[in-house]
C-alpha cells in the first residue's frame, strides 16, 4: 500500500543498502544481502532478519514490490517502484549535499572529477 | 552440503519459529533459503556470519514483536477499550486514597469537638479559664496528646496546655474573625513548618467571651494518610499493568484467531 507519494528521507542505513541493490534490477534476498556488504553497496552487514523486516515495511510503504517471479519456491524477487526509485534519488542528493559541505570544510580530501 | 551446515540450518529453522506468525508465514522459507545462501558462500566465513546471524535474530525478533504489538495496539477498538479501562482504574484510584483519607481526616477532629464543647459550656456556666483547663503542658510540635487552650475576645492567650518552644500560641487572627460570625471551625494549624495541628476553634459566649481551642499534631495520621497514597498508587499501577497485559494479551490472541 503506497503511504505517501512523496519521497521520505533520511534513510536508515539498511534501506539505503537495499534501495540501492534494487536500482541495478531485481534481486532476491540474498543478492540484496551480498550487495549490501559491498563498499559501494553502503558496506552494511545485515541478516535475513533484518532484510526482510525491512523488506516488508519498504513494501508496506510502497517503495518495494515483489516482481512475482522466481527461480525456486524459497527464492522471491523484489523491484524499485518508482516511489523508491525517487526516495533513493533524493536520499543520495542528500548524501551528496552533506559529502560537498564536508569537502568545503576540508573534512574530506578534495578530488577532481575523471 | 557440509553436515554441520544441515545441523546450522535446522537450529536457523527452529529460531525462525521465535517470530510473529504473520512474518514467519510470509517470509520463513525466504529467510532459510537466505541463510542457506550465506552458508554456502565462500566469501562470507562462517564466524562473522554466524555472530552476524544471531544478532541479527536478537534485533529483528524484538523489532518484528513490536511491530506486531503497535500495530495490534493501535486498532481503535483495543486502542479505546484500554484508554477506558485506564481511565476507570484512575478514578478508582483516586477514590481508593480519597476515601479513607478523608475518613482518617475527620476521625482525628473527633477528640477535639468534644473537648472544645465541653470547654466552652464549662466557661459559659462561668467557671475560670485557670480552673477550667487542666494543669498538664503538651509540646504540640512532640506530643500526640490532644490539649485546649483559652483566649480572650481579641485572641490573646488566657491560659492552655498546648505549647510550643516553652509558650502557649495561638492561632491566625483571622480563624478567631471567622468563629466570631460563625461560632465554630475546625482548620489545619500549622504554627510552624513541619508541625500541624488539627485544631477545632469554639467561641464562647455568656460573662466571659472568648475562645477555646482544642487541637492534636496530626503527624501519625499524616503518616498513615501517607501510606494509604502509597497503597492506592500501587493499587493503580497494578491496575495499569493488568490492563496493559490484557490488551497485549488479547491483542495477540485476535491477530493469531484472524489468519
Amino acid at each position: 500500500m503506497v503511504n505517501s507519494d512523496m519521497p521520505k528521507t533520511p534513510l536508515t542505513p539498511p534501506v539505503l543498502a537495499i534501495l540501492l541493490s534494487l536500482a541495478g534490477g531485481d534481486k532476491h534476498g540474498y543478492a540484496m544481502m551480498k550487495d549490501a556488504r559491498t563498499p559501494e553497496g553502503g558496506a552494511v552487514t545485515m541478516g535475513p532478519g533484518t532484510l526482510y523486516g525491512t523488506l516488508d515495511r519498504l513494501m508496506r510503504d510502497g517503495l518495494v514490490k515483489e516482481t512475482g517471479t522466481t527461480d525456486d519456491e524459497r527464492r522471491r524477487y523484489y523491484r524499485l517502484t518508482a516511489l523508491g526509485r525517487a526516495t533513493l534519488a533524493a536520499e543520495l542528493e542528500r548524501l551528496e549535499g552533506a559529502v560537498k559541505q564536508a569537502r568545503v570544510m576540508g573534512l574530506l580530501p578534495k578530488r577532481g572529477r575523471a | 552440503m557440509k553436515p554441520e551446515y544441515a545441523r546450522l540450518e535446522q537450529w536457523y529453522a527452529r529460531a525462525l519459529g521465535l517470530y510473529p506468525m504473520r512474518f514467519r508465514e510470509a517470509y520463513d522459507e525466504t529467510m532459510a533459503q537466505a541463510f542457506h545462501d550465506a552458508l554456502e558462500d565462500p566469501g562470507w566465513k562462517r564466524g562473522p556470519l554466524l555472530r552476524t546471524t544471531a544478532r541479527d535474530l536478537a534485533v529483528s525478533l524484538g523489532k518484528e514483536w513490536l511491530a506486531m504489538m503497535f500495530s495490534s495496539l493501535t486498532r481503535p477498538a483495543l486502542m479505546f477499550n484500554a484508554l477506558v479501562l485506564a481511565g476507570i482504574s484512575t478514578v478508582l484510584a483516586l477514590f481508593l486514597y480519597a476515601i479513607p483519607q478523608q475518613v482518617l481526616r475527620q476521625s482525628l477532629n473527633d477528640p477535639q469537638i468534644q473537648m472544645a464543647g465541653d470547654l466552652a459550656a464549662k466557661l459559659e456556666t462561668g467557671t475560670a479559664a485557670t480552673e477550667a483547663v487542666a494543669a498538664k503542658k503538651v509540646d504540640m510540635a512532640r506530643s500526640l496528646d490532644a490539649f485546649a487552650n483559652v483566649y480572650d475576645g481579641t485572641g490573646r492567650v488566657l491560659t492552655g496546655q498546648g505549647e510550643l518552644d516553652g509558650h502557649v500560641i495561638g492561632p491566625p487572627q483571622g480563624v478567631f474573625d471567622y468563629v466570631r460570625q460563625h461560632g465554630q471551625e475546625r482548620v489545619t494549624w500549622q504554627p510552624r513548618p513541619g508541625v500541624r495541628i488539627a485544631a477545632v476553634v469554639e467561641r464562647v459566649t455568656g460573662a466571659q467571651t472568648g475562645f477555646v481551642l482544642a487541637g492534636r499534631n496530626m503527624r501519625e495520621v499524616e503518616a498513615r494518610e501517607t501510606h494509604v497514597g502509597q497503597l492506592a498508587g500501587m493499587a493503580w499501577l497494578a491496575m495499569l499493568g493488568l490492563i496493559a497485559s490484557g490488551t497485549l494479551g488479547f491483542a495477540w490472541y485476535t491477530e493469531r484467531r484472524a489468519r
